[in-house]
């Protein structure tokens, strides 16, 4: 369906990312939730006024987060927005190259984040390396945090997932490698923070929540963790 | 004019913790106040939240208070907790080894500043709070403070209140560090009675200076 639609002339946001010129108006949902979803729903106001949305694809199954299904059930029931509920249950892995290669952390990031509408750049070479250490958890909203670490860091979590063509894959979303030391890193308010929260303690990592922007504390926070586990002063 | 002090600094939000290399003094200033004496110091090493340029080299907070601690306290395994103005951190220290760290780093609400902020706007003298106030849940500094003034209007003493919102910011910081029997405190609250005292364990102050110390140890090893 997507493919016909591009065909036909139609463009396709991730409404996950920040979009030119429409920063993110922050009335549509309570102050305290997830700023990803307050991104998505703010993208999606902020490309209807424009005349500029003829749908959108909510993904709402156990691939994601339970706040994109209350939002979308919010936006059916109370405006006119076409939304299309989809899931994707997908369970055949392609493979999480990228998750593993010696690539910088943002780097890895990027690539995977766009490889949902875009194929890996041609001539891309993933040699995978030893894991310094990991992180797991989804693409945060403040890229900057990625730049703290080491590039033989290992991305777990729904990251993983998310490349391995298999968002509701609960089990890898839960695997990583032990003794590996582990930034579990979670949004804000978001549900998946009580797996954060309990794979740091399970596996003696470090459970970081972020709000939007990094703060100093967190980034401080971080680097302690890189420091005390191994001896990484940074990219200095 | 004359030159410059050589110092270490911690420059945490609220307070400037210094040590002067020359005659191996300390001093505390409002951190507001120092930074526009700048011009008086030669930082040769710092850490804490502000002055994050031009410093000298830079410690991050959680090794200077590891250091500093284990520079302080002869035990093998034992727990640390600095409580400073906008945030809580500890290290978890085993076989005089870091085993354990953390840092809450969102909530400034429930740290120093707001105590110190309450105490002053209730014009209360910490060692006159009641020991027995019961706890109020502070799930997060802001919510604490709303149950805080509920209960002054339903009633009960300023005193009473603040006591019980101390008692709900220590039990927020005994879950942080994992409940140890035993816990030493870092920071400018080391010196009020009543929060030392709303600790449900065995609690040692270790005064404003434990980053300092672990800034001397780390400076005088040259591992900087």
């Amino acid at each position: 369906m997507m493919q016909e639609r591009v065909e036909n002339g139609a463009l396709i946001f991730d409404l996950d990312e920040p979009l030119a010129d429409r920063p993110v108006k922050d009335i549509y949902l309570p102050n305290a939730y997830c700023s990803i979803l307050k991104r998505v729903v703010s993208n999606i106001f902020s490309l209807r006024e424009d005349g500029g949305l003829d749908l959108v694809l909510a993904t709402v199954g156990k691939c994601k987060c339970d706040g994109m299904r209350n939002i979308a059930s919010w936006l059916e029931r109370t405006t006119d927005i076409p939304i299309l509920k989809v899931e994707n249950d997908n369970m055949n892995g392609v493979g999480f190259p990228i998750s593993r290669s010696g690539l910088p952390l943002l780097k890895k990031m990027e690539l995977i984040v766009n490889s949902v509408f875009a194929p890996l750049p041609e001539g891309l070479t993933l040699e995978e390396c030893a894991p310094k250490c990991g992180f797991w958890g989804v693409p945060p909203y403040d890229f900057a945090i990625l730049e703290l670490f080491p590039d033989e860091t290992h991305i777990f979590g729904w990251t993983r997932c998310m490349e391995n063509k298999t968002p509701a894959d609960i089990e890898m979303e839960c695997d990583v490698d032990t003794g590996v030391p582990t930034v579990f890193f979670t949004q804000s308010f978001c549900q998946k923070s009580a797996f954060a929260y309990n794979l740091a303690r399970e596996h003696g990592g470090l459970y970081v929540e972020v709000d939007k922007m990094m703060s100093h504390s967190t980034r401080a926070k971080i680097e302690a963790f890189l420091e005390f586990n191994l001896g990484w002063r940074g990219k200095r | 004019m004359s030159a410059p002090s050589p110092i270490l600094l911690d420059c945490g939000t609220g307070y400037a913790k210094i040590f002067n290399l020359e005659d191996s003094t300390r001093a505390i200033v409002p951190a507001r106040r120092f930074i526009k004496t700048l011009s008086e110091y030669d930082i040769k090493a710092s850490t804490g939240h502000n002055l994050s340029s031009g410093a000298g080299a830079r410690v991050n907070e959680l090794v200077a208070l590891a250091e500093g601690a284990l520079s302080m306290v002869d035990e093998p395994d034992f727990t640390v907790l600095d409580f400073g103005a906008r945030d809580v951190k500890y290290v978890q220290i085993r076989s005089r080894r870091v085993a354990g760290m953390d840092w809450n780093t969102e909530c400034g609400a429930f740290a120093g500043q707001v105590v110190e902020l309450l105490t002053r706007y209730f014009d209360v003298e910490p060692e006159n709070l009641p020991a027995d106030a019961p706890r109020i849940p502070v799930v997060c500094g802001v919510l604490g403070m709303t149950s805080m003034f509920d209960m002054i209007s339903n009633g009960k003493s300023h005193e009473e209140a603040l006591a019980g919102f101390l008692r709900g910011v220590a039990f927020n910081c005994e879950t942080l560090v994992g409940r140890p029997d035993r816990l030493y405190l870092s920071g400018g609250l080391c010196d009020n009675k009543a929060f030392v005292s709303a600790f449900t364990r065995e609690t040692i102050p270790l005064g404003r200076f434990v980053l300092i110390e672990g800034l001397r140890k780390i400076y005088s090893e040259n591992n900087i």
